[in-house]
């Protein structure tokens, strides 16, 4: 059990924080694109949730009968399995039900939010009064109609739904993933496999009447080994993710991911700490981009700008790095854990500029906060679940290609690191201090990389980390690792990449200085 | 008072389909929670929350393999086809001989000791006290000129679940907390706005504080950290405040049970019965602490709880080892998961700790970090206040702590009197001399 304080250590004080996901997901590879969710039934209301058009009608019209300026239900059914592979043997195996529906009545700013995991008119129609006790207003005009409306688009179609696929089809890519592992050196003493894959059914019905339905799907495959070598034992994982299915998992697939465990556990034996202190941080393509999640991402999200409580209240239009950063969070990237085909307020997912030539352009809104500074939502309204309020979040949020070239970066360095892989981060969204966790890298001398090193936080500032950034690359690409962002205890997928960057001075986490 | 009777005899039936569908043995939970919260943001109401969750979790044995179970969808017809469905999936896996149900010697003698964690008036709290309690708390919380912003907020919880065996188990917790607190943002030098927070609370209603104190508590919080600067790099002794110090022993905990063991991820194996830390240290689960937020009478695998030292004066005792991989790795059963720990406590509080410490760093609150289970090699960030003459000076921040788990621990010089109560690790003022922090000097 955790306690209230536990629980507010992550989420009160401005404080949000990233970590690797407890498990991995996976992801498929050549799916057809379709213009619509492959499963979406011919009556969803019904096939799907088991309610009829009049209940939906019932329920919206409880949840506005003190009037709102919005409200709407959040239909949620999400079946998910998950798979331990331990010492040899599938040794357990879950699955999980989540079903029920959220109701949401807002006025201004304020909102009034319940919900039922029972769906029944009953149960709707009692949970829509207490959310519509917000209110005080006369009741709003009850939706004439229901309309269903299409997605404008598909960014994860996969060949066939998880609800679909039997746990024969899984066990066999497990075992495979855990012989590789174990053949690939022999100092592997263990190996530990976690796998765990979902469809999210999802509708959303607003107070206008219009429903729009999604499945989601989301798979991911964490290894994690131990080697012994000299007496001396040392562990590392690695992880792939995504808005995949089974198809995703391929031969080559599993020989990354194993590939990438093994090699960043064995190099653990020969790796130190670096000096602490200041230094050049040259943060390696892919994973590094939880710098931009850190350093700026959670501080362009509106709910804190509109309040006041952002480092970034008052920047957008302001220069804050130089010509070369673009920085962008984007909800279409195909397959990408953090996309999403529309937001969970039926907005369209997009992508969403946040700085461009170094330039501060854009927030990330829900639709409470683009009232507020009256502009377009830009589909940023995520939720954990139906049991929580929407809130703007990231998606996908990465920086486009530099003008300089990985090896140039590297040489520019006299004294400093490299970092290569990340177990998690956290930022202060007023104070703008952030960290976040290496856990393999290089030692940088005299232009050059020499020693490997491990087990080290990096802190810094995130306007003054921007304007640091001094060189950036053309390499950049997305990790392919699954992460998830916490955020007032509510957690959803994200991913993130960036090109080789060189960030001229940070404090490093390090041994032997006084 | 609830009565979990409900619960316990939807308990029964999921035990009973799970039999009759060809489980040889199952173990059902049962749960309900009324939540309700209150958020205030500067001068009215932000949001209002109010919600009862329930759910079902079941675990199975079938021919020697092994799987668990939940749902939230509890109408009978889905249940009679999620129970079934659930066994054939077991009988999909692989014979796993580690895997068998809590042996009943293990839940005999259940305690029956009075934990005292349900509170009737946290159920009779009125929606328009809540918000006279947030319009109470923001009203200290703002008395600031450099005041941007302020979030209040009441919350209170009923949670009642029932758990039942078929060869036997069946025990119900019936619990209450209630929480008030408060965060406050003010308008430092440059772009710097600090955020300074507040919460308390517990099982009883009377475990909060007047709320005018949290609201002078959070702005206190968020005051003392103007004027922050980025802090040095320097060794030198390390006072952590009660409100952050339940941080490191968590880690510390990180690696001591029978899972990290059996995959050979733990920097306490082959330790146990050995001195591997300070002998400052004695860390005790107690599980029957009255009034403690983890306070229970058995745990997941249903074994009666009694309390448990994990260190004794440096000496490493007992970990956390469940049926499961006791069996594994050969280790009596003690209990799979955390409750309440607490600690030795010293003659000395927060204040007498710094004014001894002369000089040093005050740590006030992590920032992110982790640690190696594996070789207990670990990181944190933090912000916190120089320590200067035995006074605490300028506020820090963007600063680094760095070492090894063991060593750390080795270095604990002095344990407060004065655990921080709103948690349930109850953690008292900790110091360490000769700690490693790296701040803004270039190496």
């Amino acid at each position: 059990m955790t306690s209230r304080r536990d629980f507010l250590h992550h989420t009160a004080a401005g404080t949000a924080a990233l970590s690797m996901p407890a498990f991995l997901q996976a992801c498929g590879g050549a799916a057809q694109r379709a213009t619509t969710p492959q499963a979406a039934p011919a009556n969803p209301f019904a096939e799907w949730f088991g309610v009829s058009r009049e209940d939906l009608r019932a329920a919206l019209s409880a949840l506005t009968a003190n009037g709102a300026d919005h409200a709407d239900l959040y239909f949620q059914h999400s079946r998910s399995t998950s798979i331990q592979y331990q010492d040899g043997i599938i040794s357990r195996a879950s699955t999980t039900i989540d079903q029920g529906v959220g109701l949401r009545c807002v006025v201004g700013d304020q909102t009034g939010y319940a919900f039922t995991e029972e769906i029944t008119r009953e149960a709707m129609v009692a949970a829509a009064g207490t959310a519509a006790s917000i209110a005080r207003g006369s009741a709003a005009a009850a939706p004439r109609e229901i309309r269903h409306r299409d997605l404008p688009h598909n960014f994860y179609a996969t060949q066939v739904s998880w609800r679909d696929v039997g746990i024969d089809r899984r066990l066999p890519l497990l075992r495979r993933a855990a012989e590789m592992a174990r053949s690939r050196d022999s100092a592997i003493t263990k190996v530990e496999l976690y796998w765990t894959d979902s469809d999210k059914r999802v509708m959303m019905a607003d107070m206008r009447g219009n429903v729009l339905l999604d499945s989601q799907p989301m798979a991911r495959l964490y290894v994690t080994v131990t080697a012994e070598r000299n007496g001396q034992r040392q562990s590392n994982s690695a992880n792939i993710a995504g808005r995949r299915g089974i198809e995703f998992f391929t031969e080559e697939q599993l020989e990354t991911v194993t590939r990438q465990a093994v090699e960043r556990t064995m190099i653990l034996f020969d790796a130190g700490r670096p000096p602490a202190g200041e230094m050049p941080v040259v943060l390696a393509s892919g994973p590094s981009g939880i710098l931009l999640h850190e350093a700026i991402g959670h501080g362009m999200e509106a709910d804190f700008n509109r309040k006041g409580v952002s480092i970034y209240s008052d920047m957008i239009g302001q220069q804050v790095a130089e010509d070369f950063v673009t920085i962008v969070d984007d909800g279409t990237i195909e397959h990408e854990r953090g996309s999403i085909n529309v937001d969970d307020e039926g907005q369209p997912s997009s992508r969403t500029t946040l700085v461009e030539n170094g330039r501060l352009v854009s927030y990330m809104h829900d639709l409470i906060s683009a009232r507020h500074y009256g502009v377009e939502p830009t589909g940023s309204g995520r939720r954990q679940s139906f049991r929580h309020v929407v809130m703007p979040r990231m998606r996908c949020t990465f920086m486009e290609d530099g003008p300089h070239a990985r090896e140039e970066i590297i040489r520019s360095v006299e004294n400093g690191i490299l970092a290569e892989t990340f177990t998690n981060g956290q930022v202060q969204i007023g104070a703008g201090d952030y960290t976040f966790y290496i856990k393999n890298g290089y030692l940088i001398e005299n232009g050059a990389l020499t020693r490997p090193i491990k087990d080290i936080n990096i802190i810094g500032n995130g306007p003054e980390t921007l304007r640091r950034i001094t060189m950036a690359a053309s390499d950049g690409h997305l990790d392919t690792g699954g992460w998830t962002c916490g955020k007032d205890g509510q957690s959803v997928p994200v991913s993130q990449g960036i090109p080789t960057v060189l960030v001229s001075r940070l404090t490093v986490g390090g041994e032997n200085r006084g | 008072m609830a009565d979990p009777a409900e619960l316990l005899a939807r308990a029964r039936d999921a035990v009973q389909m799970a039999k009759e569908a060809g489980a040889q043995e199952a173990w059902a939970s049962t749960s309900r929670r009324r939540e309700v919260e209150v958020k205030y943001r500067d001068d009215h109401i932000e949001t209002v929350q109010e919600s009862t969750r329930r759910g079902l979790s079941i675990r199975l044995w079938v021919d020697g393999r092994y799987s668990t179970h939940a749902t939230t969808d509890l109408h009978p017809d889905s249940l009679a086809t999620f129970i079934p469905e659930a066994v054939a999936l077991t009988r999909a896996l692989e014979q796993d001989p580690f895997r068998t149900i809590t042996p009943p010697a293990l839940f005999a003698n259940q305690p029956t000791d009075r934990l005292d964690i349900e509170d009737e008036s946290v159920r009779r709290i009125r929606p328009q006290q809540r918000v006279q309690w947030c319009e109470q708390i923001v009203g200290a919380a703002r008395q600031h000129e450099r005041i941007i912003s302020s979030t209040t907020g009441v919350s209170t919880n009923e949670g009642e679940s029932a758990s039942v065996s078929s060869n036997g188990f069946e025990g119900t917790r019936v619990s209450t907390s209630a929480w008030c607190g408060g965060e406050v943002t003010l308008r430092d030098q440059g772009e710097r706005r600090p955020e300074g927070w507040y919460w308390a609370g517990g099982a009883h209603l009377s475990a909060v504080p007047a709320r005018r104190e949290i609201g002078a508590l959070a702005l206190a919080d968020a005051s003392r950290q103007l004027g922050s600067v980025p802090g040095p790099t320097r060794r030198t002794k390390m006072v952590v405040e009660p409100r952050s110090s339940g941080r490191l022993l968590s880690q510390l905990l990180r690696a001591a049970n029978a899972r990290s063991f059996s995959q050979g991820r733990s920097f306490f194996m082959e330790k146990i019965g050995e001195r591997i830390v300070s002998d400052k240290l004695t860390l005790i689960d107690d599980p029957l602490m009255a009034r403690g937020l983890a306070s229970r009478h058995f745990d997941g695998d249903g074994i009666s709880a009694r309390q448990m030292p994990i260190i004794e004066a440096g000496v490493l005792r007992n970990i956390y080892v469940d049926v499961y991989y006791g069996r594994k790795i050969e280790m009596a059963p003690t209990t799979g998961s955390r409750s309440n720990l607490r600690l030795a406590l010293g003659e000395k509080n927060l204040s007498e700790l710094v004014e001894e410490a002369g000089s040093g760093v005050l740590v006030t609150a992590w920032m992110g970090g982790n640690v190696d289970i594996t070789t207990g090699d670990f990181s944190f960030g933090l912000r916190g206040h120089l320590i200067e003459g035995g006074e605490v000076g300028a506020p820090v921040s963007e600063m680094n702590v760095t070492g090894n788990m063991l060593t750390l621990f080795n270095q604990l010089s002095a344990v407060g009197n004065d655990p921080w109560p709103y948690s349930s690790i109850r953690s008292p003022t900790l110091v360490f001399d000769d700690v490693q922090f790296s701040g803004a000097d270039a190496p």
